[in-house]
């Protein structure tokens, strides 16, 4: 028989409650029960409190639970987007596109040649043709993005990158003059196709491919954070890279290494 | 020219590491489909007590679904997924807290007595007219008591309202099992003397 001085504490009641207890505990606890009616009035009066719990637990917040319609089918549409294959898909704005037409017009019409096909003009060139380089995705989520294994570039095959110079005719450039460069690098989930890459010249002092790695690194960061949306971290910089360095170190100029770190 | 890859290459070569992952199958959308529909008004419950809005919870919820494919289909431990989504859901959650908190506009209105949200939240829509005045004011107390828990004491509370044994509870919140033990024993002490008062 137990004495008053060995009643159960309120945690061993509630565990038994819970069924925490271990099956040796449980038999103690449960010899002690039957012979104390002050330790089963306690253990009720902690039934009691959970039964108040739960009920203004309920009351309080199902009606606030909407339908399920709409949630799963969202769901469903989600979840095949994620199980079909990976497509290419491509992010190019109207404004863009709008842009680029505008600007081929103004440069037939004063009768030169496309300005980015001019060598003299390639050199100076520090983001990439819009019409040829719009910049180009692989569908990936942002789960997939943060994986530790996709923050190194790929290396661009020496065939494509031929087929870059071609396409900003480049045909005669010095190879060692340029780097073959991803507009949204594939870290950010940007693709490994023509649309998304670009001669990137390496006499670029300023807004040179070093600059262009740091921003690729602080975008990565923001949305693997959650602190920026992916698509937005694509658009911005397929858009204009060194605009979006401006916005998102709050620079004018590129930072030094450590500064941007 | 000879041996240049084509645009549709490219693609094929960019899509030949996703080739290699386990097929995804109309099955494992189908399992987690099941899931959603029985864990999502638990998990909508839990994240609606943490003071989050309607759309955030769902947003989480949407997400933690999505995550648990990647994780099933990733072929992934399938061992106690209620803990994985409770504790995938209550992380996102503390995310979305960390932000609300950044930006003030987006904090939703905290329920707390005395306001007219604490109260209309609270009011049974179709209350018993004999019991409404002295139940909604034991519910009220309760609520506020909880409400003044601290956090770590609430969340327990919750999930174990839910039903999580203590072993998942203290999984999900990254405490020890006698830390869950104690929290739960507080708060429904707390709770047993605003019901008798």
């Amino acid at each position: 028989m137990l004495s008053e001085e060995s009643h159960l504490s309120d945690q061993e009641l509630l565990q038994a409650v819970d069924g925490e207890l271990s099956a040796r505990d449980a038999g103690r606890v449960h010899s002690h029960l039957v012979a104390c009616w002050a330790c089963r009035a306690r253990q009720q009066e902690i039934e009691t409190s959970i039964g108040e719990f739960i009920r203004m637990h309920r009351r309080n917040l199902d009606p606030r639970i909407p339908s399920a319609d709409g949630p799963r089918a969202l769901l469903k549409a989600q979840l095949s987007q994620l199980a079909a294959p990976p497509r290419m898909h491509w992010r190019i704005s109207w404004a863009l596109a709008a842009a680029a037409c505008v600007l081929a017009l103004s440069a037939y019409l004063i009768g030169l040649n496309w300005p980015w096909r001019s060598p003299e003009r390639v050199v100076a060139v520090m983001v990439p043709n819009p019409s040829l380089t719009p910049g180009a995705t692989v569908l990936l989520d942002r789960s997939e993005v943060c994986m530790e294994s996709n923050t190194k570039n790929k290396a661009v095959p020496v065939a494509l990158q031929r087929r870059v110079f071609d396409e900003y005719g480049m045909r005669s450039a010095a190879p060692g003059a340029y780097e073959v460069d991803y507009l949204i690098t594939p870290a950010l989930g940007g693709a490994d196709d023509i649309h998304n890459l670009w001669p990137q010249a390496y006499t670029a002092t300023v807004w040179n491919a070093q600059v262009k790695d740091a921003l690729e690194d602080h975008l990565r960061d923001l949305v693997c954070a959650g602190q920026l949306d992916l698509a937005t971290a694509q658009r911005e910089i397929a858009t204009n890279w060194i605009e979006a360095y401006k916005k998102y170190f709050h620079t004018d100029r590129p930072l030094t290494h450590a500064q941007a770190n | 020219m000879p041996g240049l890859p084509t645009e549709s290459n490219a693609v094929v070569a960019l899509s030949a590491p996703d080739v290699c992952r386990p097929s995804p199958s109309s099955a494992l959308e189908q399992e987690v489909v099941d899931l959603f529909e029985q864990w999502r008004n638990p998990l909508l419950r839990y994240l609606l007590g943490s003071s989050l809005a309607v759309p955030d919870s769902e947003d989480i919820i949407q997400e933690t679904f999505l995550a648990l494919f990647q994780h099933l289909r990733r072929g992934k431990s399938r061992e106690n997924l209620r803990g994985w989504l409770f504790r995938v859901a209550h992380n996102l959650a503390l995310k979305k807290h960390h932000r609300n908190r950044r930006d003030v506009k987006n904090i939703p209105e905290p329920m707390t007595a005395g306001t007219d949200s604490f109260i209309d939240s609270f009011i049974d829509p179709a209350p018993n007219p004999e019991d409404q005045l002295a139940t909604s004011q034991t519910q009220q107390r309760i609520l506020a008591v909880v409400r003044a828990l601290p956090e770590q004491n609430r969340w327990c509370l919750y999930l174990r309202a839910e039903g999580l044994r203590y072993r998942e509870i203290a999984e999900v919140l990254n405490m020890s099992l006698g830390a869950v033990s104690l929290a739960l024993e507080r708060s429904l002490a707390h709770i047993a003397r605003a019901s008798q008062r």
